[in-house]
Parts: C-alpha cells; sequence; structure tokens
C-alpha cells in the first residue's frame, strides 16, 4: 500500500453497456467496481460504500499514514501495542503464514527494503548492510499475544503483501450484499467476483501471456477470485541473474530462482493472493507447490 | 563463514509440510480472518474454445436379443460473442436378435430370412427371433447457434444417418425468445425429414405372404418416408430454486412406415395355431407356417405435452418430468422421469434415476391374425405398438477430475412388460406368453473436457 | 384429437399469463446458473435416452425434437 495523502480520492460512476462501473485509487493502484444492475443511485451508493471500505483499509493499514495503528506499532521502539479486533485477526493471519511458509513469508521484513532497491539496475547491497538490517527482521523476534504486539527495537510490520487481497474480499462481499449483484471488484489485478453474471457465462480476464509475445489468456471467471504476485517492474537483473524483490527474510537475499509472475484462481481474493506469494517463496519450486494444491495457476518465468 | 552459512536456506531440510495441507490451514485461517463463512468454490478456467463431450455406451437386452455398443461425441467449438458451432457422431454397433412378430408354437417353426436368401429355425416353444442383423449405424449431426438481438438465441443444424437399409436426412431450427427479466423464454422449432427404407430384398407388399427361400416376387425395392416435427415452448423461473418448463410437440409422418421385417402369423380361428404351409417345403427352405407381411397406415398425428421442473433442494436437485402423448393410431402414453443429484464434496456427485412408461396399444395392433375373420386392413404385432409398462431404474455416479474435466458412469436396467388385450387371445394362445417382454442392461461412461 | 388441442393451448396460455409477475431478480439468479440447475443438464445421456426409447417404444420426444432417423422402428 504506496501512497502519500489522501489526495486523488476522486469516484468515477459511469454507465457500461450492461450496468456500472466505478473507478477510483487505492492502495497504490488502480480500482475497478463492475456492477451488473441497479439502476444509478443504487450502482453510486454501492460503487461508493466500496471505495470507502477501501480508503479505511488503506488509511488503518498502510505504513505512511502517521498515526495509525500501524504506525503506532512501528515507532513503539520495543513498547508494547495494544491493538483492535481486526488488526489482531491480521496478526493471527500473519502468524498463520509465517507458520505455514516456514518462516519466509515474514510482515517483519519489510525493513530490508532499506538496503535492497529494485529498480531493475545491477545495484545489490554492501556487504554486511543486510546484515546488519538482519538483525530487526523476523516474526519469531516479536512478542504476539493478542491484542497486544510488543516488536523489538527498530523492527518493523509492513502489511502490504495481504492488505489489498483482504480489502478485495470485503468489498465483493458489500457487492454481494447489495441489490446491484452480480459484480466485480478489481484492485489492480488482484480481483473477486461475487456470481457468474447474468447475461454470459462467465467474466472475461486477462493475464499477461507466458512469454512476452505471447497472447493473453482469457480466463473465464464464474465464481471466486484471482491474484497475482509479480516482479514485472521491481527487480535487479546482474550477471545475468534476475534477482526478484521477494526477499528471503532469513538470508536477506531474494528467494532464487523466484518465477518473474504467478496468478492463481481461488476462493477468496485473500487465498489466491497469499497462495501466489507462498508459490513466490518456493522459487524454482513454484509450479510444483501449485500443482500440488491442485489450483488453477499460471507461472511466468 | 557463520554468517554466509546462516544465509543459506536449505529447502530439502526445511519441515515440509504435506503440500496439500497448505490450501487447507490456509482456507481456514482466510475464513477465520473474513469471518464471512465458508466461501463458494472458485470456478475459474482458461476460455475454453473447444469442448468434447464423448460417451462409450452399452445397451444389451436379454435373451439372445438386440446388443449395441456405440460410441458417441460432440465436439463443440466456441466463438465471440456466444455463437457455437456443433458436430456430434455416433457409430453403432448392433448385433443380437429381435422379435420378427410371429407367435410361438408347441411345435418347431422355421421362417424365411428378410433377404429371402436362407432359412432359420425356431425351436419349439421358443419365440421367434430374427438375428439376420448385424449392422453398423453411423449418424451425423451438425448445429449452428447464435444470439439473436439481446434476447433471442437462434439455432439451425442439420442431421444424417446411415445404416445398412436405412438412410436419414433431416434439417431443423429453433428460436428462443427471453421475456420478463429472463424469467420467462419462449421457443418454437421446427424439424423436417426425408428418410429411405432400403430393407434387405425390398420391402414387401403389406399383407403378403412370407414366400420360399429364393422367392422374391412380392417384393416392391425401396421406400421413402417424410416426417415434420413442431415445438412450442415455455420455459419459467419459479423461484430463485425451482425453473420449470412446458413443451407441446406435434409430430406428422407419412409415407412407408411398415417394418419390412415384420409378420404376423395366421392362425386357426379355434386352436389360434398359426396355420401349417399348403404345399411342401422345397429342399432350400422356406416358411413352416403361413405368415403375412405387417401393414400401418401411411400417415402417423402424434401430440405430445412435456412438463419438467428442476428444484434444488440446498444443494441437491431434484429433476422431476411427465410427458402425454397421444396420436391417431390409438396410442396413448404417459411418461413420468424423476432424478434426484445428490453431491457429494465439491467434485462428485451421485444420481439416482427412475423412470415409469406406460402406453396403449395402437388400435390395429394384433397378435396374430385370425384366419376364419376377414383380414384388417392394418395389423402389426410389433411388441413396440403394444400395450406394455416399462420402468427404468439406474443410478449415475459423476465426478470432476483435478483438471477440471467431467467424467460420468451411469448403470440403469430397462425392462418392458406387456400384455396382449383379452380379446385377441384365440385358443392355445390363452395361457402362453405371448409378450416378447424385455430386459436390458445399460451402462455408459461419459468423459467431457474444454480447451 | 381436438380436446387435446385445446388443452394444450389453455395451458401454454395460462403458464404465460402467470408468468409475467413470477420470476427471480437478477442477483438471486446464483442458484439458476449452476450446470446441474440447467433444464438438460447431460445433453449426451439426454440425446442417448432419446434414441433408447425411440427404439423401444412408440413415443419419442418431448423436450426437443424426436429421436428420429433410424431404421429401428
Amino acid at each position: 500500500m504506496s501512497g502519500t495523502g489522501t489526495a486523488g480520492r476522486d469516484l468515477q460512476v459511469v454507465a457500461m453497456e450492461h450496468g456500472w462501473a466505478g473507478r477510483f485509487r487505492a492502495m497504490g493502484s488502480p480500482c475497478e467496481v463492475l456492477l451488473e444492475n441497479g439502476h444509478r443511485e443504487r450502482a453510486s451508493s454501492t460503487i461508493a460504500a466500496i471505495a470507502a471500505e477501501a480508503w479505511r483499509i488503506e488509511d488503518k493499514f498502510s505504513r505512511y499514514r502517521k498515526g495509525n495503528i500501524v504506525d503506532q506499532i512501528n515507532t513503539a521502539n520495543g513498547a508494547a501495542v495494544s491493538v483492535d479486533d481486526e488488526t489482531a485477526d491480521l496478526l493471527d493471519f500473519a502468524t498463520t503464514l509465517y507458520d505455514l511458509s516456514d518462516g519466509r513469508f515474514d510482515i517483519t521484513s519489510g525493513v530490508l527494503r532499506e538496503v535492497w532497491t529494485f529498480d531493475g539496475s545491477d545495484r545489490v547491497p554492501e556487504p554486511g548492510s543486510v546484515e546488519a538490517v538482519l538483525s530487526r527482521v523476523g516474526w519469531s523476534r516479536a512478542r504476539w499475544e493478542r491484542p497486544v504486539l510488543c516488536l523489538g527495537p527498530q523492527m518493523e510490520i509492513d502489511l502490504g503483501g495481504i492488505g489489498k487481497e483482504y480489502a478485495v474480499d470485503r468489498c465483493i462481499a458489500i457487492v454481494g450484499g447489495s441489490k446491484c449483484a452480480p459484480g466485480l471488484v478489481n484492485f489492480g489485478g488482484d480481483l473477486a467476483v461475487s456470481g457468474p453474471p447474468t447475461r454470459r457465462r462467465a467474466w472475461k480476464v486477462a493475464v499477461e501471456g507466458v512469454l512476452p509475445d505471447s497472447a493473453d489468456h482469457v480466463i473465464d471467471l464464474r465464481q471466486g477470485a484471482l491474484a497475482t504476485s509479480g516482479d514485472a517492474q521491481r527487480f535487479l537483473f546482474r550477471d545475468g541473474i534476475r534477482y526478484s524483490h521477494i526477499l528471503d527474510p532469513g538470508s536477506g537475499w531474494p528467494i532464487p530462482n523466484a518465477p518473474a509472475s504467478v496468478t492463481v484462481a481461488a476462493d477468496t481474493c485473500t487465498q489466491a493472493g497469499m497462495t501466489s506469494t507462498l508459490a513466490m517463496l518456493e522459487g524454482d519450486r513454484a509450479e510444483e507447490f501449485l500443482e500440488k494444491e491442485g489450483i488453477l495457476f499460471w507461472c511466468r518465468r | 563463514m557463520a554468517a554466509a552459512d546462516a544465509g543459506v536456506t536449505d529447502m530439502s531440510k526445511s519441515s515440509r509440510k504435506n503440500d496439500r495441507s497448505v490450501s487447507v490451514t490456509l482456507a481456514a485461517a482466510t475464513c477465520a480472518l473474513l469471518g464471512t463463512g465458508v466461501p463458494a468454490p472458485v470456478d475459474a478456467q482458461e476460455e475454453p474454445k473447444w469442448d468434447f463431450n464423448t460417451s462409450l455406451l452399452y445397451y444389451g437386452e436379454d435373451g439372445d436379443r438386440v446388443q449395441d455398443a456405440s460410441l458417441k461425441s460432440i465436439i463443440r467449438r466456441l466463438f465471440a460473442d456466444d455463437k457455437s458451432l456443433s458436430i456430434g457422431f455416433t457409430v453403432d454397433a448392433l448385433t443380437g436378435a429381435t422379435p420378427s412378430g410371429a407367435i410361438r408354437q408347441d411345435t418347431a417353426q422355421t421362417f424365411t430370412r428378410p433377404s429371402g436368401n436362407s432359412a432359420y429355425s425356431v425351436p419349439a416353444g421358443d419365440l421367434p427371433l430374427d438375428d439376420t442383423f448385424r449392422d453398423t449405424r453411423v449418424a451425423l449431426t451438425a448445429n449452428w447457434q447464435q444470439p439473436a438481438g439481446e434476447k433471442g438465441l437462434l439455432s439451425i443444424g442439420m442431421s444424417t444417418s446411415k445404416e445398412y437399409d436405412y438412410f436419414h436426412l433431416g434439417l431443423n431450427a429453433n428460436y428462443a425468445h427471453a421475456f420478463n427479466n429472463r424469467n420467462t423464454t419462449l421457443s418454437a422449432g421446427i424439424a423436417m425429414a426425408s428418410d429411405s427404407i432400403e430393407p434387405v430384398g425390398g420391402a414387401p407388399t403389406p399383407l403378403s405372404a412370407m414366400l420360399d427361400v429364393g422367392d422374391v416376387s412380392n417384393r416392391n425395392g425401396d421406400q421413402d418416408k417424410d416426417v415434420m416435427d413442431v415445438v412450442f415452448g415455455v420455459s419459467q423461473v419459479i423461484s430463485r430454486d425451482l425453473v420449470m418448463q412446458v413443451n407441446y410437440s406435434y409430430s406428422y409422418s407419412d409415407g412407408y412406415l411398415n417394418n419390412p421385417y415384420k409378420v404376423l402369423s395366421l392362425v386357426d380361428g379355434d386352436t389360434g395355431d398359426t396355420l401349417p404351409r399348403t404345399t411342401p417345403l422345397p429342399p432350400d427352405g422356406g416358411p413352416s407356417g403361413q405368415f403375412l407381411f405387417e401393414n400401418r397406415p401411411d400417415e402417423r398425428t402424434q401430440h405430445s405435452l412435456y412438463t419438467q421442473a428442476k428444484y434444488n433442494m440446498d444443494g441437491k436437485v431434484l429433476d422431476l418430468s411427465y410427458r402425454y402423448m397421444t396420436d391417431d393410431w390409438e396410442i396413448d402414453s404417459h411418461t413420468v422421469d424423476v432424478r434426484y443429484r445428490w453431491p457429494i464434496g465439491s467434485r462428485s456427485y451421485l444420481e439416482p434415476h427412475v423412470r415409469f412408461y406406460t402406453q396403449s396399444e395402437a388400435e390395429f395392433y394384433r397378435l396374430s391374425l385370425d384366419s376364419s375373420q376377414e383380414l384388417p386392413a392394418f395389423a402389426s404385432s410389433d411388441y413396440r405398438l403394444g400395450n406394455f409398462d416399462a420402468i427404468t431404474a439406474g443410478l449415475k455416479y459423476g465426478w470432476k477430475t483435478r483438471s477440471g474435466n467431467d467424467m460420468s458412469l451411469r448403470v440403469e436396467w430397462y425392462t418392458q412388460s406387456g400384455t396382449v388385450p383379452g380379446d385377441q387371445l384365440i385358443g392355445n394362445q390363452t395361457g402362453r406368453d405371448n409378450y416378447p417382454d424385455l430386459n436390458a442392461l445399460i451402462v455408459q461412461f461419459s468423459y467431457r473436457f474444454s480447451r | 384429437m381436438m380436446k387435446m388441442r385445446i388443452l394444450s393451448a389453455v395451458l401454454l396460455l395460462a403458464v404465460c399469463a402467470g408468468c409475467s409477475s413470477m420470476g427471480v431478480e437478477p442477483w438471486e439468479r446464483d442458484v439458476l446458473a449452476r450446470e446441474d440447475m440447467q433444464l438438460i443438464t447431460d445433453p449426451l445421456e439426454a440425446a442417448t435416452d432419446d434414441h433408447i426409447y425411440f427404439s423401444k417404444e412408440a413415443s419419442s420426444g418431448g423436450r426437443g425434437f424426436g429421436g428420429g432417423g433410424c431404421g429401428c422402428n
């Protein structure tokens, strides 16, 4: 979740051939809501409720907002912080993911960005600088006993890896509960549908082709969600090796041989997003991991 | 050194949980996070351009009667804008015998084969079955479907089939229109067919006698038949869980409607036994008694009313249908069909099926022909035109493979039991098992996948 | 025959007349969109059954066009 201020919080509602489209920006991405039914007033209020929820989540969990719960945690400098239920749920979830990935998915690994800049260049960190930062990384170093979180000094949490997908799921529930359903919520490529569309067999979603010049895959989505983890813009290239921006919190270095991008279809956007992230963290075993899960995925290397 | 070692993540040594449990744990964790209950299972697939639906069928009647092995396939190519082209082909390999229409006797009987080239014999007490046919049938269908405006759907198609003694060619068209927020659909369709019957040996003159081997003097070559079917239907969404449909069909057939191979036994007015032949049996063989080829009217008009309901009961689906048919041959029939689809987990289902069918006999249905009475204009002892009840009972098991393809296996038992109207039984026929009851096993395996 | 025709016409008209107020809103079509809630769920099985019963009984069709096109009757 990036983006510095609350500027750019416009909301656009346009009529489509069938239904309505709402557009706004949240969590550093262009966000789109498609609704098949309802008249303009109802569609507008549903879209407004969705945008409000997306911005609420952004304001509450973005590490760029001064004074929100994440900021309080990140500036506590070793002191204990008491959190509310929603934050506690996310921290419990992050703990499960930490265990599930044998420590590779770690919300405290964000500080490694201080030594790594994934700008497509070949500038890797100075020796020793990674190790210096590593002492501030490790969810096992944090003490999380709901509802109290106590990070070590100079440790920070970053919920960017969970936040967007979580927001999509919260927002698709708003669609499902409205009279404007069926609908689709798409936050920068992480999307979910409330159900099959009425006039066609399925929602059509294009996923980038596996090779740069191969055709996009068109996916028929009737239920569930799609999420993509990828390094399209954020990588380093040095000595013929591509270093993805997915860092191993244990070593502080990028996971070797991670795919360029992984797109996963799952029941919810959160599951799709986490599965694609876990797949990336498997490096060269990404496809093997995804096949064993028995889910639909597209892996680009 | 130590730092470098610590930095290496040795994946082979890390405690690799069973990967399958990752998605299960993740699902549970997500459930806890979102707090919205178990989500509906994802339904996503690469936009299919092709849809392949294939099945292998075995149909087998007991008592050395008809057995059929069939391969059927429908290949569908999907185009943009919801247009599609379907090509279907079916190959049937048929063997086995079928009742010839003659009645059982307490003595052995012989009959001339339809080709006129040889004869076959039937032991005393047995139902006369003609096993001449080992036939292969090939059928081809093509169908184009496309939306017509916002709410319409147009479909046009053709069908053709060929077997040793039969050729069919047909065209059909159907239009459906959605109303009332897509809750109501009205449809109308028409099919026209032109068929040729090319009986082995030639079509016999109706009500003429079965002749000796080598004698084809009563044969008349090939015949034609035209059929027109019209269907009008309404389908209606009743509630979130219930949809119903009602169809009215009209069918008109015109031309050669006889079965060229079926005969009736000409019997004595008192004993009910088949009249013996009047001349000695020639060396090449021939019929042991007097048999006449059947005759049906050269027109038939049928009306049907069909209604179906599909009802969702908490994930299980009940499919109930009823059809009433009546025609100008005085046949009336009722069909009740019940299916219940019971999902097992998210990937498979069990579907028991029961069908009840009953029909009354055609006006010209006769078990045999009474030689002491005047011959009727039309007569047939074909069991398919008689008075019978039939029951089908079966079970189907279907599953979705990991790659999202559908497979199913169904096993069904079909049984027919008929009765001859009491006033048709003469003498020794009473008390005999006259009606060729049918018991058949149906096994079908289907495989469907999209690409 | 005439009675049959009148009955069918009345039934279809009654169904049509009653239909205009019945139904569900578009967002309530989730169950109806399922494969197993389509009027013909398995077209191959339906075509197979139509053909078997056309060959062994005197009635045909109902759902669509008659099985037709075979010398088995």
